[in-house]
């Protein structure tokens, strides 16, 4: 057994996105992935950028952020194990933020061709992928939602207060 | 000041970048037609690698080590040929033998069916004999033909024995593109420029997805052809099935003219062996049959029923790859050209799809729902 494959498939099976598969069908997720060394700083995406690739972290650390105007927003910092950059298997619109790599990183990328050939010959591995991506983006929404709700409430009751007031 | 002042007047000498890349890919192109038997060698040895490299991933799937893989996949081709040579050598070699002795009196023997067919034709429609040349000028015919072919007996081989080293070579260089091809893609990723890469070599998938597929369909016809024009002509009783099936196999890679030279040789085959109408027209539906088979079934299942070259750049480049490489040029040279323009097609469809400018997009009509429950 090759310990460097074995290794990878050990850190996929951590992966949140891909909880569920067997270790078999890991490894035949494990042959579609490229794999890519940054050195500190390099930039791995920017925002405004069309997404073709699921990123997931090897070893090392990433940053992800956005430029607005002069300041840069830090969103997270995502360690081995983590992935990131997930829409792109949906499809290539812009990306909303940046990926850059805070220090020497090694990233397995799967794209959204090799994805879409998963589809179509290993029904049974891109269907769990699938639906753990939904789940994710589900509890996106629902995190959005709680959070424009809790706004609206703050500012429903900053203005019923005011009407008080007045 | 003064160094500037010259650098601003020289800077005319400096070709514009464009000039400096069509020079580049000039001088890329000649090298490569200077070497081009050794880059044919390459490129015939990297496309077994991209044939075979399907098995090599599926045995890594089972985290198995790619070296060991690669080994043990050759050494399992190894033992399938020589096992393979051990039952069809002794046939194999019969047939070419029966061939090869008989081939001085072939023009003799081809007069002869020719005659006997026409006089079979004749005796049941006499009034086709009229369509049929004299036997005097065509047997002039036929011995003009066979000494000019007579000629080139030297020049094939000659083509015969690079053929033969290449067969040894390419697999001993496919080995190693198979083998240590996944380390010199990694480092080549490793030093392309970081904020290209997601882009590049996206293309780059799409690209080695459709070549891949087209390439392995293309194999997958041939064999299959060759299978069943092999197993349909021994039902038939004709001579050499075997041969014949490799060729109209291997001939299969060439759209039109293929189906032409592998039924062509079986039906002159058929014609000096039976010397009659019937088993002739056998012959030919037979290759009928298996037209119609490799256009409605195998096409579809192997190569996926995409579109061909259009007939002119079909020849065009079956004449451009024969006048390059001879024998092994004219059977690349539709794939290689297909590829091409698969490749091209896909890098333009990539432009329109993102350049709105050029090609307005069309409003796809989906509603995004503002929220979802």
């Amino acid at each position: 057994m090759d310990p460097r494959q074995l290794y990878r498939v050990q850190l996929l099976a951590k992966v949140p996105l891909f909880s569920g598969l067997s270790q078999r069908q890991l490894g035949k997720l494990l042959i579609k992935l490229f794999e890519r060394n940054y050195q500190a700083g390099e930039t791995i995406f920017v925002q405004g950028e069309a997404g073709k690739a699921l990123f997931i972290v090897l070893s090392g650390q990433v940053s992800i952020f956005r430029n607005n105007d002069e300041t840069e927003e830090h969103f997270a910092t995502l360690s081995a194990g983590s992935y990131f950059g997930e829409l792109a298997l949906i499809d290539d619109e812009p990306r909303f933020a940046s990926a850059r790599a805070d220090e020497p990183t090694g990233l397995l990328m799967l794209y959204k061709s090799d994805f879409d050939d998963l589809i179509e010959g290993h029904k049974a591995i891109a269907i769990k992928v699938m639906n753990n991506l939904l789940r994710t983006l589900a509890g996106y929404i629902r995190r959005a939602q709680s959070h424009a709700s809790n706004r609206n409430t703050l500012v429903t009751g900053v203005i019923s207060a005011k009407t008080k007031a007045g | 000041m003064r160094t500037s002042a010259a650098g601003s007047r020289l800077a005319w000498l400096i070709p514009p970048p464009s000039i400096i890349w069509i020079l580049a890919m000039a001088l890329l192109a000649a090298l490569v037609y200077v070497s081009r038997d050794f880059v044919l060698l390459l490129f015939l040895s990297a496309t077994l690698a991209y044939l075979l490299n399907p098995i090599v991933k599926v045995a890594e799937s089972a985290l198995i080590k790619r070296d060991a893989v690669v080994t043990v996949l050759y050494l399992a081709i190894g033992a399938a040929i020589v096992g393979g040579g051990y039952f069809l050598y002794p046939r194999l070699s019969a047939e070419i033998e029966t061939l090869t002795v008989s081939l001085p009196s072939f023009g003799e023997r081809l007069d002869e069916a020719i005659d006997a067919v026409q006089n079979e034709v004749g005796a049941q429609h006499p009034a086709a004999n009229r369509f049929f040349m004299s036997r005097e000028i065509r047997y002039q015919r036929l011995n003009a033909f066979f000494e000019q072919q007579a000629k080139d007996i030297p020049a094939l081989v000659g083509q015969l024995a690079a053929m033969i080293l290449a067969s040894v070579l390419i697999p001993f260089f496919s080995y190693f593109f198979l083998r240590d091809g996944r380390n010199t893609l990694q480092s080549f990723l490793d030093r392309f420029p970081a904020h290209y890469i997601e882009t590049s070599v996206a293309i780059w998938r799409e690209i080695d997805r459709i070549v891949g597929h087209y390439l392995r369909g293309l194999a997958l016809e041939g064999l299959a052809l060759g299978v069943s024009a092999a197993v349909g002509l021994w039902l038939l009783g004709v001579n050499y099935p075997l041969l014949l099936g490799a060729l109209s196999g291997a001939a299969s890679v060439v759209p039109y003219l293929g189906p032409i030279v592998g039924g062509g040789s079986a039906v002159l085959v058929a014609l000096i062996q039976f010397k009659s109408v019937a088993p002739i027209a056998k012959v030919v539906v037979l290759y009928l049959a298996l037209k119609f088979l490799d256009i409605f079934a195998i096409q579809p299942l192997a190569v996926g029923g995409e579109k061909e070259l259009h007939p002119m750049l079909l020849i065009a480049s079956i004449i451009v790859g024969g006048h390059a490489l001879g024998i092994i040029g004219m059977i690349i040279a539709v794939p290689a050209v297909t590829i091409v323009q698969r490749v091209g097609r896909l890098l333009y469809e990539r432009r329109r799809d993102h350049d709105p400018s050029v090609f307005p997009r069309s409003n796809t009509g989906v509603q995004i729902p503002p929220f979802v429950c």
